[in-house]
């Protein structure tokens, strides 16, 4: 029996039209998204200004295209910065165990016991603002909850008789740890990763709406919210493009995720 | 007579540390002479496994004498669908002990497993499979091809045939009696089946509460047990083969 995945076929379809917006946003806007018109202070959304305009007659619609791009540029970084040492750390706790892992894992539990965007607020304030800056703090903050996902998968297949097997032949650790056990993983980490990437727009969106984010030269969906909410009653659709975006941004990756566990037969 | 294949002469072995540690095999003497098969019977918890571990080097903390001669002696495990990974094709699981042992040329890696796939009765086609998508005879003949690839002569069999159903055993259990006529191999062999033990193997050592009890050749132990042990077991099995 198979049933259509369709969480899958929605989420993968979202998530490339939302793909498509972003590179879009890349090449091409169809105003210069710093543009000031003021003709245009609060044009209502229309055929010329699809998504309307803001308090300063910026295009809203530009300013979305080019926000997703700066959104996502940042999540992917920290995602990244977030898998890869969060993989490595997980699973040689996981595979080796002992007391460098119960250690490992306490500073994990340490840094996790506080709320990660009051951490970041910290490192920002002591780093200064800016898109690199907002990546590493995010980026490290993003590391424990990969570690201890990666850790508890090694944990599971570490004493598997197939990895037994590998050591009898001579197997060196490094290659079964990641070309043994990880692809026995891969399940469970794709998930985490599309779970770990919604927070980390989230974070990013979070960060720029508390106005320590990114410069405010840039346009960044989580900016664009920050600097909408003194009109919302005035010009609402300022408001509700920007969140939109994100909306459906996470909307489709959280999809992905949900279908690829269920094309696996993963629990939650 | 030819160097045995092992020798574990007094030996004791333990699980666990500090408080916890607690002893698992008690005096233990065996050997295993070249082209023999030894059985190893006792019920689950006796300490069979552990003395497989112990003569494979999975288990470190023992005292007393084990020599093993055999260069790489391998392992074939109860489960065939926890032995073989689930992530990877049997052309991948084959080749692998072949890249371990250093074999760099991909023909070469190639043709043994080809000839190693027709001694275990399996067909090109099952190269690119999954695990998941052989039966339990299969994998089980996967597993025998894995432990044999890189030229072991020596395997340890940890109840290779309790996972499968009776037809299925039948068939392994031949393909493994021919293996070892035709490649010379000697088995270890595990088992709280003394049926299957004594199709296979020209030994017998009989544990209980990690100790050997009682050894000797197969006809003999099963004609004429001596410890109080063995008749229970073998009365035991009697009486389900009704």
């Amino acid at each position: 029996m198979k049933r259509k995945n369709w969480y899958l076929t929605v989420g993968a379809a979202l998530t490339a039209v939302m793909a498509a917006w972003t590179i879009l946003g890349f090449f091409w806007t169809p105003y210069d998204p710093s543009a000031r018109s003021a003709a245009d202070k609060y044009a209502l959304p229309s055929l010329a200004h699809p998504f309307g305009c803001d308090y300063m007659g910026r295009d809203i619609f530009s300013r979305a295209l080019e926000g997703a791009g700066t959104t996502l540029t940042i999540a992917a970084a920290v995602l990244v910065i977030g898998f890869v040492f969060g993989l490595l750390i997980g699973a040689l706790c996981g595979y080796y165990g002992g007391a460098a892992d119960a250690v490992v894992m306490r500073l994990c539990d340490a840094v996790s016991a506080f709320p990660s965007i009051l951490l970041a607020l910290v490192a920002i304030a002591l780093l200064g603002r800016g898109k690199y800056n907002i990546i590493a703090a995010l980026g490290v903050l993003f590391v424990p909850s990969f570690a201890r996902l990666v850790r508890g998968e090694f944990l599971k297949q570490r004493d598997r008789d197939y990895v037994k097997s590998a050591k009898l032949m001579g197997v060196s650790d490094l290659r079964i740890i990641f070309v043994h056990i990880l692809p026995n993983t891969w399940p469970v980490l794709l998930s985490g990763l599309t779970i770990g990437f919604n927070n980390a727009v989230l974070a990013e969106a979070s960060m720029s709406y508390l106005g320590v984010g990114v410069s405010p030269t840039e346009p960044s969906l989580g900016y664009m919210l920050s600097e909408s909410q003194a009109y919302l009653l005035k010009a609402p659709w300022f408001t509700a493009f920007p969140a939109l975006v994100i909306i459906l941004l996470i909307l489709g990756v959280g999809l992905v995720g949900e279908g690829v566990r269920g094309q696996l037969g993963v629990e939650p | 007579m030819d160097e045995p294949i092992f020798t574990v002469s007094h030996l004791n072995s333990f699980y666990g540390r500090g408080k916890d540690r607690r002893q698992v095999l008690r005096d233990v003497s065996l050997t295993l002479a070249p082209g023999e098969a030894l059985g190893v019977v006792g019920e689950s918890g006796s300490g069979k496994s552990t003395l497989a571990k112990c003569l494979l080097g999975l288990v470190t903390d023992i005292e007393g004498e084990l020599a093993v001669n055999s260069p790489r002696p391998q392992m074939v495990f109860q489960d065939p669908y926890g032995s073989l990974n689930p992530a990877k094709t049997v052309g991948w699981i084959l080749e692998e002990p072949l890249r371990a042992a250093g074999v760099k040329d991909r023909e070469e890696r190639r043709r043994r497993v080809e000839e190693m796939l027709s001694l275990v009765e399996l067909e090109p086609e099952h190269l690119k499979r999954r695990p998941a998508q052989l039966s339990g005879g299969q994998r089980q003949r996967v597993a025998i091809a894995a432990a044999l690839i890189q030229g072991s002569r020596f395997l340890v069999l940890d109840e290779p045939v309790s996972a499968l159903d009776v037809t299925l055993q039948a068939q392994i259990m031949r393909l493994l009696a021919d293996l070892k006529e035709r490649l010379g191999l000697s088995y270890l062999f595990i088992s709280h089946d003394l049926a299957v033990v004594y199709q296979l193997c020209d030994r017998v050592a009989v544990m209980t509460a990690g100790q050997i009890v009682e050894q000797g050749d197969v006809d003999e132990v099963y004609d004429h047990p001596r410890h109080e042990y063995t008749k229970k077991l073998l009365a035991a099995s009697l009486a389900l083969d009704g």
